[in-house]
């Protein structure tokens, strides 16, 4: 067998020839051996082959066996070579561990961002709600149309609920509205607050939802006088009665009155959630009690309170146009026959656009500016990459010659970036993560479905498909960088010079040019947000919230809604404890209202002015009431403008008074220098025909809902004269409000062991909160912007600083002909001027472009607010200057002999 | 035909050790096997080959194509450092065996 020459082949060839050849091979030995011990050759043949056996089937079978092998070997061959790439990538980034580290961290950052952001958008907006089928779940709103022509949405009043109830055909539709309740502890102190809603026993169904123990409440149980139940939430059942499932059919405590408990909810159920509901509505963050909403005789009859929220599912083979279509023609029947002057409507929107429609927007702009902060990152890390690749041109060039194909290096640059890219995405997996948590932090309560965000899949495959596409694309950037036909030359001494390809500085300086770019557009917007910011904190809000401490104090409302008749209770209680506040040591002034400003409480209601000319049906005053009560006006320091403040004489027996405030009389009382001692009627009030009220004071406009909104009519009626069985309190201290909160309780403690406490806060707190959403939009966009920034001023640094290395020579050239170091400085400053100047244009005509995306974002500037734009461009133009200034000085100090002498 | 049919880990073990002093095509392992037994064991071409590619299979054997003796383009099997090791268990285990059975023989 010596002297045999052998093939390099044990790999992958055809299977058929190979096993065609290898038994012909066979036969003619045999047929050989056989003419050999003299047999006919012909014969020799017929016997080698008969002797064979079935030469197909076997043949077969080899093939089959064969192919077998050939594709196992090639995964075998794929996987030791990816093992082989993959050890190899981590030595290699072992020995370049700063590199590594730069770029696993740059991306760890761009990828903490994105995550964070993408998290909050898929738990948001992406991911379904976690009810049953919930695509076919909607809301149903009633429609007016304001005096500006725009419809608004109003709750349902319980004639109308009962009528859809009854009548439509394409929805069941579930009633609810808010009902906080205080539940008592074990001990005697004051009971808690927990949210509660009342609910049509259809309400459960609605969902889809089956209760973890119990049944949920019969029509039987939402009867007027029917006896007490309640269903329970399973967090509530978990934190307050230890998870113990014999509560079901025992009574608690709510309000002051025994329930029973009938059925404990799963996990995860706790619909209404505050955040997904108008605000003014005022149900908890999460709700934790059901009881039944119970509609008497006179509900019926009642079209006018608006007071009720609606979920709907869609029955089958409807879609919420069919439902929308439906109720729009059963409210034209219904207005046709009651009022045809009126101007209502039913809206009926999809559940998920409900619950997150107001913060899509701002999600959406976000996540926009987040991908921009992604793309600066992989821009930097690619231009890292592309300056490693020149570096690098010797030892690419060494294992080409060593036998490695241009595909086999093109993979092993692939490889190597896919581990840089997966080591940067468990490290931004680990920041997004805390990010995330920031960001829900940042907008306490008011972000919808707040509960829903998780980490799941969904952001799970995002970060794998981020991390390979990243991968993939810088061992392409890579490997398009490696100059292919200069590898042989790079082991010659000479060729370790690495001026770099034209292609390389190209590729360097786009890559720049994009970072200053897209930051650049970063800035422009969070500028824009920031000044929108600014201005808004700047807003004459009309009352002063500093050295004020806010607290809900309220008594328990348990059974039939009686405002009448627990008027004079109520009252009492209420003005007793603003009266007793008012007294105490470190109080200027206390008072109390049922609509704090920016607290997100608001109740708007009509009016009457006798003497006004007829306004158009439905278009009549209509003002934000509240029911003040104490020194209202003077603890929250609103200016009265005329006349006086409600005081003692404004009693239950006296003249029934109200005040209004500016824009009320500018605009339904033709700015009248003599609004005081008019009289109007407020419509709005429990009692069927409202009494006259005089107009005892006008006082300064105060932002109630926002702090953008425009000046509203407002009227504030006493709460001697129309109670409320809770308020806000409003307590004017001097010093620090903080030190106030041990004084209020134990005033509401000694004015009333069944008065209830909660939400004790600054009234700074509550109007920084009502900013909470701009100041979520501002800070991450403007973080965003400063790490675009950042990045994009190192990746400016780089390219210049790798210039001058590279062009040493060329500069002591010119230094020893007599060129000035400013000359030289001038030389690298202009090619960073230059390369940021591109930047700097690109990024304020994509600028003027977006910027409209944030015009609902921005307070009173333009979305192409020239300051804005001159500001960010030179904060970029000057970082940019200051990244080009020490590689330029660099050069300028370099020794003519040594940059000469140099290679 | 002379000879009893091969049990298949015999037959491994027979190709093993045909293959250990250098590589070998599959004609020249069969006609080692006939020759060394001395015809009394003859493999069936329908056995051999699907063993010599199963035995490939295992990584036990690798192939080489070269020029036979005859010039003509062959398939060689070369015992793989695997295949080596295998072939020192299998050949233990044989003769462990094979003293087995011919103690019980013996002894009834």
């Amino acid at each position: 067998m010596s002297g045999k020459q052998f093939r390099l082949t044990d790999s992958v060839r055809n299977a058929k020839r190979e096993v065609d050849e290898e038994l012909a091979f066979h036969i003619d030995m045999r047929t050989r051996e056989l003419i050999a011990e003299g047999v006919a050759p012909d014969e020799a043949r017929r016997r080698a082959i008969a002797h064979f056996g079935d030469v197909g089937g076997i043949s077969a079978t080899l093939r089959r066996e064969r192919e077998a092998r050939n594709s196992e070997r090639q995964r075998q061959d794929f996987w030791s070579a990816a093992k082989m790439d993959i050890g190899y990538s981590l030595r290699w980034l072992q020995r370049n561990k700063l590199f590594a580290l730069a770029s696993i961290a740059t991306l760890g950052l761009g990828l903490g961002a994105t995550l964070a952001v993408v998290t909050v958008v898929n738990g948001v907006l992406v991911r379904p709600l976690p009810y049953f089928d919930p695509s076919r779940l909607g809301n149903i709103w009633m429609t007016m149309q304001g005096s500006s022509g725009d419809p608004y949405d109003l709750p349902l009043a319980s004639g109308f609920y009962l009528d859809l109830k009854r009548d439509a055909r394409s929805v069941n539709a579930a009633a609810f509205r808010s009902w906080s309740y205080s539940l008592a502890s074990d001990g005697n102190s004051s009971p808690d607050v927990v949210s509660g809603a009342r609910v049509v026993p259809e309400f459960f169904d609605v969902f889809g939802i089956r209760p973890l123990a119990g049944q949920p409440f019969t029509r039987a149980e939402a009867v007027p006088g029917a006896p007490h139940v309640v269903v329970i939430s399973h967090d509530l059942w978990q934190r307050r009665f230890g998870a113990d499932s014999s509560i079901v059919g025992k009574p608690i405590l709510l309000g002051g009155e025994a329930h029973v408990v009938t059925a404990i909810m799963r996990a995860g159920f706790s619909y209404p959630r505050g955040a997904e509901l108008p605000a003014p509505f005022q149900f908890g963050r999460r709700t934790d009690v059901w009881t039944p909403l119970v509609f008497d005789s006179s509900d019926v009859q009642n079209y006018g309170t608006q007071n009720l929220s609606a979920v709907a599912r869609l029955k089958d083979n409807a879609t919420l146009e069919s439902a929308q279509a439906e109720l729009t023609g059963m409210m034209k029947r219904w207005l046709a026959d009651n009022a045809p002057e009126l101007k209502l409507g039913y809206r009926i929107t999809s559940m998920s656009d409900q619950a997150s429609g107001t913060v899509r927007r701002s999600l959406l702009i976000l996540f926009g500016a987040v991908i921009f902060v992604l793309l600066v990152v992989c821009a930097n890390v690619a231009s890292l990459l592309v300056a490693r690749v020149a570096s690098r041109q010797r030892e690419l060039a060494l294992r080409a010659t060593l036998g490695a194909g241009h595909g086999r290096i093109a993979r092993q640059l692939v490889t190597e970036n896919l581990v840089l890219a997966f080591a940067g995405t468990l490290v931004g997996i680990v920041i997004g993560n805390a990010v995330t948590r920031v960001m829900l932090a940042m907008v306490p309560g008011s972000m919808p479905r707040a509960d829903d965000v998780t980490l799941d899949w969904r952001v799970a495959a995002f970060a794998a498909i981020v991390a390979v596409l990243a991968g993939i694309t810088f061992g392409l950037v890579a490997a398009s960088s490696v100059r292919w036909n200069q590898l042989a030359g790079s082991l010659h001494a000479g060729g370790l010079r690495t001026i770099g390809s034209i292609r390389q500085r190209l590729g360097r300086r786009i890559l720049v040019i994009s970072e200053v770019a897209l930051s650049l557009v970063l800035l422009i917007g969070a500028a824009l947000l920031t000044r929108s910011f600014v201005r808004l904190q700047q807003v004459r809000a009309g009352f002063d919230p500093n050295e004020v401490l806010t607290a809900n104090v309220g008594l328990p409302v348990t059974g039939q809604f009686d405002p009448i008749g627990n008027a004079p209770r109520w009252a009492t209680a209420l003005n007793g404890l603003t009266a007793r506040l008012g007294q105490s040591a470190g109080v200027v002034a206390a008072g109390a209202t049922s609509a704090l400003p920016l607290s997100g409480a608001i109740e708007g209601g009509t009016l009457a002015i006798p003497g006004r000319p007829p306004d158009p049906p439905g278009q009549g005053p209509h003002a934000q009431y509240s029911v003040v009560s104490g020194s209202y006006f003077a603890a929250a320091r609103i200016a009265v403008v005329a006349g006086r403040a409600f005081d003692a004489s404004d009693d239950a027996t006296g003249v029934r008074t109200i005040i209004v405030n500016r824009e009320f009389v500018r605009r339904y009382m033709s700015g009248d220098q003599d609004a005081v001692g008019k009289d109007v009627q407020a419509l709005f009030e429990f009692v069927r025909n409202s009494p006259m009220r005089r107009v005892v004071g006008v006082v300064e406009n105060v932002k109630l809902t926002s702090l953008e909104e425009e000046a509203t009519p407002q009227v504030y009626v006493p709460q001697s004269q129309f109670a409320y069985p809770g308020l806000a309190l409003v307590v004017r201290t001097s010093g620090n409000p903080r030190n106030a909160i041990e004084t209020v309780r134990a005033a509401v403690r000694e004015v009333s062991p069944q008065l209830t406490i909660k939400d004790i806060r600054t009234f700074s707190d509550v109007v920084s909160l009502s900013l909470a959403r701009q100041r979520f939009s501002m800070t991450l966009i403007g973080a965003f912007a400063m790490l675009a920034l950042t990045l994009a001023v190192v990746g400016l640094y780089g390219v210049l600083s790798l210039l001058v290395g590279q062009r040493s020579r060329e500069i002591g050239v010119r230094l020893a002909l007599g060129a000035t170091r400013q000359d030289v400085m001038r030389l690298v400053v202009w090619e960073g001027g230059r390369i940021a100047g591109i930047g700097v244009i690109i990024g304020v005509l994509g600028a003027l472009a977006m910027t409209r995306l944030l015009a609902s974002m921005v307070y009173e500037i333009g979305t192409r607010d020239l300051v804005t734009f001159v500001g960010a461009t030179a904060i970029v133009a000057i970082v940019s200057l200051g990244a080009a200034v020490f590689p330029a000085r660099r050069a300028s100090r370099l020794d003519p002999n040594a940059a000469l002498a140099s290679d | 035909m002379a000879g009893s049919d091969l049990f298949t880990g015999t037959l491994d073990l027979l190709i093993l050790k045909a293959v250990s002093w250098g590589p070998r095509h599959g004609y020249a392992i069969g006609r080692w096997i006939r020759t060394t037994t001395a015809d009394v064991l003859i493999v069936q071409e329908g056995a051999l080959y699907p063993a010599l590619h199963r035995l490939e299979r295992k990584g036990w054997l690798s192939e080489e194509w070269g020029e036979s003796e005859t010039g003509r383009q062959a398939k060689y099997y070369k015992l793989t450092t695997k295949g080596r090791s295998q072939l020192r268990a299998e050949r233990r285990r044989w003769q462990v065996f094979a003293a087995a059975v011919a103690r019980a023989l013996e002894t009834a």
